[in-house]
């Protein structure tokens, strides 16, 4: 009788996959960097006081916690092209990668702006006050003294984006890139779709072991720039 | 030294100041007494611009200043010279208490990091902190934190400090030792403008005392002027309430 | 652009919304409970149990769901194949309706993430609550369903909508299970004559307007329940 459960394929389907990885932190990476770079520039605007600005922005983080990564992927897709043709610029030979940077730079630039801008508004004003009262200017204090302090208020927030994104980038699959889960759909469409279950939980497996990894390097982080701040007990 | 005029602010459709002026000498101990939203705190958080004033004018040493235009370098220059002690200390969290008293050193002022350190541990040995030098805000209780926010202002040498409501927040028990730390500041010469609700500091150490009511000066004078013969009927009635009625002032 | 394909589409997406929300509400309805007694047990370190819950939270939030979604869509069939065979249930096991799987997977993830939710609202309640009810008589559990309860909902609240709009939008991934839910019916439509951008301006606007309208009503529930408290301070 045909086995239906090969345990051992699980472990032999891990080295196959893994090499693949390298697709999914280029395109996690790149997504991040510029995530946090777009999520700056929202959260500066949702905190600037031109009411425009403000509705702009917090009309974009709406739109984008509203809208599923895999319709996000495919808008983006088959959407820019699209508009991209009547223009005349033809995108048609253009790496899913980017695509996948692009739906995913958009997204975490939304959730960024949120953890950015708690943590702004999480620094007492006083902080400031004393610091251009101490005879720094303004930039010097927001350099050496708010954003310091809002760093560490973000760094959990940041932590629980970053594997958060991790987690709804296995979705680019769909719109075709090869990443770890492209791959592993490869692996099972070979086989007929004999011993997909394994290598389903051998995907579950590493992307566990990546998000405790994350987790942990995060609460290292937290402590070490967390000097001066009373630690909690973690329940 | 300073001399501000006809300082108006409001908040809104609120005018907390409605045209003071204040005049203060090289060497002045004065406190500010008034009731809750006579504008003191409004007043001295306009002087190093915390708060920006909507008309008036000020004089500092060689600067002056027009409230409506002021000029940014202006501001900065005034700022070297005066320092501010805030009622919530503000001691930057990220910051063991020598770094919070040599921040402004270091970055404002541009002095030497070796230097400024030995400023600052004087500072803090000053206000008797010296086995404190490398702890965290959160490690030091509301009079010790007050303290470091008081060395902080003292270790800048600045023409004038600002205090207020230094003892506000602190626990009843804490309140005597920033007092006297700032008596020992006051005995040294330093010119010092204090919003305070305790008496006795304005009684024992002050030189002049400015009673202000509903964002107006009703009356100044020393000490004794103002607390053994008050002229005004709302000083009188204020005093009242803040002192028991049997307490004879020995000045 | 077809403007015909995209009004016609855009009702199509739409008539996937009950399956959607069906499978929301009967996730939540298992996860809530679920969600808040596990939270107990963390928080009092039930024995054996508190462990357990702390590795099922830590793999559901460590996994992508769609991965979870294809390990249980891969199994839960297997399985019950076995228990079928074994007990002679004559019933074709393709032949259960996908929206079962739905129920179950979705309830699996969102009473992980409730877990965490309920754990971090139950801790900012004071433990002063709970001694001033045994103080007044009440029993423990009484003290929980008429004190602790009510308090730890307002404070989670927010993240309460928040696990909700995700549940929404992770519904879009029913297509694993060919659960004929908003962006699978709206993809069909679009396979005929490959108006894929028509197809997916109509899912994305129906998910817009389901999930604004579920955040607007749980920030209206929000300010009713805060009455409620401003009341009793």
């Amino acid at each position: 009788m045909e086995k239906y459960f090969d345990a051992s394929y699980i472990w032999n389907s891990i080295p196959v996959l893994l090499p693949f990885l390298k697709v999914t932190f280029l395109v996690a990476g790149s997504s991040i960097v510029l995530g946090t770079i777009f999520g700056l520039l929202l959260a500066a605007a949702k905190l600037s006081s031109v009411k425009l600005l403000q509705k702009l922005a917090n009309l974009y983080t709406t739109i984008m916690r509203c809208t599923p990564s895999i319709v996000l992927l495919f808008l983006v897709y088959y959407g820019v092209p699209a508009l991209a043709e009547n223009v005349g610029i033809n995108l048609h030979s253009i790496e899913t990668a980017i695509f996948v940077v692009v739906t995913f730079t958009l997204q975490f630039a939304a959730i960024m702006s949120e953890v950015i801008r708690s943590a702004y508004l999480a620094i007492p004003k006083g902080q400031f006050e004393a610091a251009v009262s101490v005879g720094l200017t303004p930039i010097q204090a927001y350099r050496r003294i708010i954003f310091p302090q809002a760093l560490v208020v973000a760094l959990p927030n940041f932590g629980n984006g970053m594997i958060a994104l991790l987690q709804e980038g296995a979705l680019a699959y769909t719109i075709g890139l090869i990443d770890i889960v492209g791959k592993a759909n490869l692996i099972i469409a070979s086989n007929i779709n004999a011993h997909a279950l394994e290598i389903y939980i051998a995907l579950a497996i590493v992307y566990w072991v990546l998000s405790i990894i994350i987790e942990k390097f995060f609460a290292m982080l937290e402590k070490f720039f967390g000097k001066g701040k009373k630690t909690l007990e973690t329940t | 030294m300073l001399e501000i005029k006809n300082i108006h602010k409001s908040f809104g459709n609120n005018e907390i100041l409605k045209g003071v002026d204040l005049a203060i000498d090289k060497g002045d101990v004065v406190v500010i007494l008034g009731p809750s939203g006579s504008g003191k705190t409004t007043l001295l958080r306009c002087i190093n611009f915390l708060e920006n004033a909507d008309q008036g004018n000020a004089t500092f040493g060689d600067i002056q200043v027009d409230f409506q235009h002021v000029k940014k370098k202006d501001v900065h220059a005034i700022r070297q010279r005066v320092a501010f002690v805030f009622q919530n200390y503000n001691l930057f969290t990220n910051k063991t208490a020598l770094e919070n008293v040599t921040e402004g050193l270091i970055i404002g002022r541009k002095v030497p990091k070796a230097q400024a350190i030995e400023i600052g541990k004087k500072a803090l040995d000053k206000v008797g902190l010296s086995e404190k030098y490398d702890a965290y805000p959160s490690q030091l209780s509301g009079g010790q934190q007050q303290r470091v926010g008081i060395a902080r202002a003292v270790a800048l040498n600045p023409d004038i400090i600002l205090f207020d409501e230094p003892t506000s927040a602190l626990d009843p028990e804490l309140v005597g030792e920033v007092l006297q730390v700032m008596k020992n500041i006051a005995a040294e010469g330093t010119t010092m403008l204090v919003v305070t609700h305790e008496m006795g500091f304005a009684k024992d150490v002050a030189n002049r005392v400015i009673f202000m009511d509903g964002g107006v000066v009703v009356e100044e004078g020393s000490p004794h002027d103002i607390f053994v013969n008050p002229k005004e009927e709302r000083t009188k009635k204020f005093l009242k309430r803040v002192i028991p009625e049997d307490y004879t002032f020995y000045i | 652009m077809n403007y015909q394909f995209l009004l016609e589409t855009f009702f199509v997406a739409l008539s996937g919304v009950p399956i959607a929300l069906l499978v929301t509400v009967v996730a939540l309805l298992i996860a809530l409970p679920l969600g808040f007694l596990l939270a107990l047990t963390r928080i009092n370190k039930i024995p054996v149990i508190h462990h357990l819950a702390k590795i099922y939270v830590s793999f559901v939030r460590g996994t992508p769901i769609i991965i979870q979604i294809f390990i249980m869509y891969s199994s839960i069939p297997l399985m019950l194949k076995i228990i079928f065979e074994k007990y002679n249930i004559n019933y074709d096991i393709y032949k259960i309706n996908p929206i079962w799987y739905a129920f179950i997977v979705f309830a699996f993830s969102t009473t992980a993430i409730l877990i965490e939710v309920f754990r971090s609202a139950l801790s900012t309640i004071e433990k002063g609550q709970l001694e001033a009810a045994h103080a007044t008589g009440l029993t423990t559990f009484q003290a929980y369903r008429r004190i602790i309860i009510p308090q730890a909902l307002v404070v989670a609240m927010p993240n309460i909508c928040t696990a909700t709009v995700n549940l929404i939008k992770a519904t879009s991934l029913g297509y694993a299970m060919s659960l004929p839910e908003i962006t699978l019916k709206a993809k069909v439509a679009a396979n005929v004559g490959y108006n894929y951008v028509e197809a997916y301006i109509d899912i994305f606007i129906v998910y817009l307007i389901l999930c604004s309208t579920v955040e607007f009503l749980f920030k209206r529930y929000e300010k009713h329940l805060s009455k409620f408290k401003a009341a009793n301070a």
